[in-house]
């Protein structure tokens, strides 16, 4: 229990193309399933739009880890020379602001890349080393050269004949059930 | 509407994209796959068997300065700073090409970046490795080397953060960190290809483990892409303060011949040039080790040449700068100081440097010598020693000061030399282990840019 | 105006090039007042005008080098502008003969007496100089400058012209006409911004101040480029042919260099800042102080800050009025750049520097060499098709596409 929630079942056909895939997206949003995913080796252009995803948050958490980056710094240079260890190094004032954006700009640019990645960890709730889905021999080829499309159990519209008929109907191979946990 | 576009992206395939054949998603996992599948062959044994022991020598080396200290080196009183340094900025430069690859043509949409982006990645990351290793050497004692950080302690003392060598430990560490990430998150796909691939149980549980259980939906690229981009984006102005900021610790200097208003842009120019340079070395290895020619395609080292020929331009535009602004200064010490590095005791080091740096890229103008494996071998590893000896030459400045009396020759020791060549063995290690355990091309990039992953490929939407 | 779009002329090229010509002359002569107004004003003034606008030319230049360099495809359909912004040196040639008037009001160094030693004015330092610094040196390096700019400029927009009617391919010629020009470019702008700025204060020196004007002549390339582009589509012209991928990409370079230039500017600051050498910190110190701070501020905000914040999404590099706003923004900010290294080096009678001090004459030559250029550039643009018609990429670049 708790965080470790059990993972749900899926239905997954196979697609021969990106062609295909994306059409298949259209489709499946157009039919109102909610809890899909289109599976590829590589990310495919136009695929978002194709699928209705909203717009990924990654740019907020960026931003915002830079800026506590950038002020968290510009804090500590600060006080450190006007406060907690003042000293008059070749002249310059205490807060000589030019000679500390070197690292302020270092300290803002490490925690954007921080808040890039681990804020596309997060999001995509890895690392997360056990999914239903690879029980799916035929499934190991997502990451060779296979194009699939997942619905998971707990879609609201979520019938295993209907499903599977339907990932029919828009053109998947190999429909296949996974069992979950 | 689907004709029009297929004969535009089959037009710009051939011209752009630059792999030989016809590869499909499936030879293109197959090819790069194989590689870390298959045992290597001898050479490769031989190759890391010569670098480890490289690296053994440094790291004993490395413990008896850590013993007896500094004082095994050359330095001298003039001299202060020697080859350490000389090495810790030649390293960094050289990592500058892995980020330039990897990042700025990224967000130039330069597609031939796919095939070699993962290798020049890796080479930053080791390249960086061993440049972070001389400053920490050089610090003398090194147990106290975290007082570079801003650690609260009971002396209430702060770091300096106006020394320009503080900023290279901000500077450096970040890149060090950035290009980690970058390269990490460029891997996990590619990990799981691995993962899916993989026979023995060792080979599952640790591609399992790295690839963090990366299942390619769409909703996790959505993300993923998103990160990779940034990550691109915020390691694009990387590539300029890095080396801007190593700039600055001559640069903001008294010291005539480096305190110079050019040298943040022409530190970055041969960064990137030296970074290449190294690129085109490791690549013309790895293509004749691994039969690699349709991947490392004449195409892409003759884009790689180009910014050779480019950047040794720019590095020879700020010699000449150099010289002419500072007889211009009118100021005696400044021209004394190139008049002394063209004529002094370095003379050799600098024409050395003038040739392999300024003149030996200029072949490149021609396309016989663009076109040429072994010419392009050998104009990288010139142009490599060309741009340690441009670092050389700077640093030598300080041999002479302002005080004739105190004036001195640096001698290298049997240390010096040891540890300098110790950090290729380093690099190679590392760079070997990379080959062997790491797909060294993004197999999942380079699928991307292949025509059939348009989706409006072909006419079947 | 009389638009063809099939053979992309214009056939009436209308008032534009007369009202230009009629504003530059006119205004050319009210700088004359300005002269006798305050003679070394009016020098500083005018040398402030000629730079901005042979910079525009140069930049014109530059892309167009650069285009043939790189075979580039998207920059073909805007490749006849540019061909013609560099094609306009002959202007600059006439219009420089003020500044060799004003040689002795404008370049310290030009005096006589600072090079003789029995003088009481004798100068040591610019003694040391000498060889370079000399009256006869600087006019046969001016002339050089100008000779090379003017026949790349003829050369480029001659051979693109020719193809019109020949239809052959000339990537060829461009590459071997560009290889050398390239260089020749890269070292004649920057000598040419040491003889025409650096000079002025001619103890003063930096060896980054070449870069630092070629960053600045990319930028105010683009700039009127980008205007030219947004006045003609707004007259129909070029519809279809320039598309908003290509004013993205456009936007692209003018942010990137946007960049560049502060990070050139920032650098010859902050190395001269932190080591705060009297021999070159003075520099800054009169141009931050004595009036002039709100200059300096409106050049790091302006020509910085502010550009960089509008255009860093995609969003704003595909808005087209919003280009228009910022490439005329940007456009000013050139010219406010310049007239920061330039103005602020003129001397009073007792030696100290001058104050900030913006009147009507200042505007007189900015408005009076730009109508003879725009005449001058009009009246060439017009002569021939608008993009070149037979170039073999020109229907890719039509079709480009930011992806």
């Amino acid at each position: 229990m708790g965080i470790f929630k059990k993972l749900p079942g899926l239905t997954i056909a196979e697609f021969d193309s990106t062609g295909s895939l994306l059409h298949a997206a259209e489709k499946m949003a157009e039919a109102g399933y909610e809890k899909y995913d289109c599976h590829s080796p590589f990310p495919i252009h136009g695929m978002d739009k194709a699928m209705r995803l909203k717009r990924s948050p990654m740019g907020y958490i960026i931003g915002t880890m830079g800026t506590i980056g950038m002020t968290g710094m510009i804090a500590l240079t600060y006080w450190t020379n006007t406060y907690g260890y003042p000293m008059v190094i070749s002249g310059k004032p205490a807060f000589s602001w030019q000679a500390f954006i070197p690292v302020i700009f270092a300290i803002s640019i490490l925690l954007s890349a921080f808040g890039a990645f681990f804020g596309m960890l997060a999001l995509n709730k890895l690392p997360q080393l056990f999914n239903p889905i690879f029980g799916s021999d035929n499934f190991a080829k997502v990451t060779n050269d296979g194009f699939f499309v997942s619905v998971e159990a707990n879609d609201p519209k979520y019938d295993e004949g209907n499903v599977k008929s339907f990932l029919e109907s828009i053109g998947g191979k190999n429909v296949e059930v996974v069992k979950g946990e | 509407m689907s004709s029009n576009n297929k004969d535009l992206t089959d037009l710009k395939f051939q011209d752009e994209l630059l792999f030989a054949g016809n590869p499909t998603f499936g030879s293109v996992t197959e090819d790069v796959s194989k590689v870390v599948e298959t045992k290597p062959g001898q050479l490769w044994y031989v190759l890391f068997g010569i670098s480890v022991s490289l690296t053994l020598m440094l790291f004993s080396m490395i413990g008896y300065l850590f013993w007896e200290g500094t004082g095994i080196w050359g330095l001298n009183n003039p001299v202060g700073w020697g080859w350490a340094i000389v090495n810790f900025v030649f390293w960094v430069g050289i990592g500058h090409a892995g980020t330039l690859i990897s990042a700025v043509l990224f967000l130039l949409r330069q597609r031939w970046r796919t095939s070699i982006n993962r290798f020049a990645e890796a080479m930053t990351i080791f390249a960086v490795i061993c440049a972070l290793l001389f400053p920490t050497i050089h610090v003398g004692r090194v147990w106290l080397l975290y007082w570079v950080l801003p650690l609260p302690n009971q002396m209430e003392m702060w770091p300096n953060f106006r020394s320009p060598l503080l900023w290279d430990t901000f500077a450096v560490g970040t890149y060090f960190t950035c290009s980690l990430l970058f390269w990490y998150v460029g891997l996990i796909p590619d990990l799981a290809t691995l993962r899916d691939r993989a026979k023995d149980k060792w080979g599952k549980l640790l591609y399992g483990i790295f690839s963090l259980g990366w299942r390619g939906g769409n909703r996790q690229w959505q993300h993923y892409e998103l990160a990779y981009l940034v990550l691109a984006g915020i390691s694009t102005p990387l590539v300029l303060s890095v080396h801007s900021i190593v700039s600055t610790d001559f640069a903001t200097s008294l010291v005539p011949g480096w305190h110079t208003t050019i040298f943040p842009p022409y530190f970055v120019a041969g960064a990137i040039f030296s970074g290449f340079a190294m690129v085109m070395t490791l690549a013309l290895i790895a293509r004749k080790v691994y039969n690699l020619e349709h991947i490392f395609t004449p195409k892409v080292l003759e884009r790689m040449s180009w910014v050779m020929l480019l950047t040794g331009s720019m590095v020879g535009y700020a010699y000449s700068m150099e010289f002419f602004i500072a007889w211009y200064s009118g100021n005696e010490y400044e021209r004394f100081a190139f008049i002394n590095r063209a004529f002094g005791p370095y003379a050799w080091a600098y024409w050395i440097m003038i040739t392999c740096n300024v003149i030996s890229p200029q072949l490149f103008w021609f396309k016989k010598f663009r076109t040429s494996i072994p010419i392009l071998f050998i104009i990288s590893i010139v142009v490599n020693i060309g741009m340690w000896f441009e670092r050389f030459v700077i640093v030598m400045t300080l041999s002479r000061d302002y005080l004739p009396s105190s004036w001195d020759y640096y001698s290298p020791t049997i240390y010096d030399i040891g540890i300098f060549i110790g950090s290729f063995g380093l690099l190679f290690t590392l760079f070997l282990l990379f080959l062997r355990f790491l797909p060294m091309v993004a197999m999942a990039e380079v699928k991307g840019v292949l025509p059939e992953a348009d989706p409006h490929h072909g006419g079947s939407h | 105006m009389n638009y063809d779009a099939n053979t992309y002329t214009i056939k009436d090229s209308g008032k534009i090039g007369t009202i230009a010509l009629v504003l530059g002359v006119v205004f050319l002569g009210i700088s004359v007042l300005g002269y006798m107004n305050d003679s070394a004003h009016f020098f500083l003034n005018y040398l402030t005008a000629y730079i901005f606008w042979i910079s525009i030319a140069l930049g014109g230049m530059f892309i167009t080098l650069l285009h043939h360099l790189t075979n580039a495809t998207w920059s073909t359909v805007i490749r006849r502008i540019t061909e013609n912004m560099a094609a306009t040196m002959p202007v600059f040639v006439i219009l420089f003969i003020p500044v060799v008037f004003g040689l002795h009001e404008l370049y310290h160094w030009s005096h006589a007496e600072v090079m003789d030693p029995s003088s009481p004015s004798f100068d040591a330092l610019l003694h040391e100089k000498k060889g370079y610094l000399n009256e006869t040196f600087f006019f046969i390096r001016t002339f050089f400058y100008l000779a090379v700019w003017t026949f790349f400029g003829y050369m480029l927009r001659k051979i693109s012209v020719e193809q019109d009617s020949s239809g052959k391919d000339y990537k060829l010629t461009y590459k071997k006409l560009s290889a050398p020009g390239m260089i020749l470019f890269a070292l004649t702008t920057t000598f040419a911004s040491f003889d025409w700025m650096m000079s002025l204060d001619p103890h003063w020196f930096s060896t980054i101040f070449g870069v630092y004007f070629f960053s600045g002549i990319f930028l105010s390339g683009l700039t009127f480029l980008l205007i030219l582009l947004i006045y003609m589509k707004s007259q129909n012209i070029l519809q279809n042919v320039v598309t908003i991928e290509h004013y993205q990409d456009i936007a692209k370079f003018m942010f990137a260099f946007i960049i560049f230039w502060s990070y050139m500017a920032g650098s010859q600051y902050f190395l001269i800042w932190y080591a705060n050498l009297p021999e070159e910190n003075y520099w800054f110190l009169y141009r931050w102080g004595n009036t002039w701070e709100s200059v300096s501020m409106l050049l790091i905000f302006g020509h910085f800050v502010f550009p960089f914040l509008t255009l860093i999404t995609r969003a704003a590099k595909r808005n087209i009025k919003l280009l228009l706003f910022m490439s005329v923004w940007i456009f000013c900010m050139r010219f406010v750049d310049f007239y920061w290294i330039i103005m602020p080096t003129g001397m009073n009678e007792d030696g100290s520097r001058v104050a900030f001090d913006f009147n009507m004459y200042d505007i007189a030559p900015i408005i009076g060499i730009g109508g003879i250029f725009f005449w001058f550039f009009w009246k060439q643009f017009t002569a021939n098709a608008i993009v070149p018609v037979k170039d073999p990429s020109l229907n890719e670049s039509m079709k480009f596409q930011n992806t």
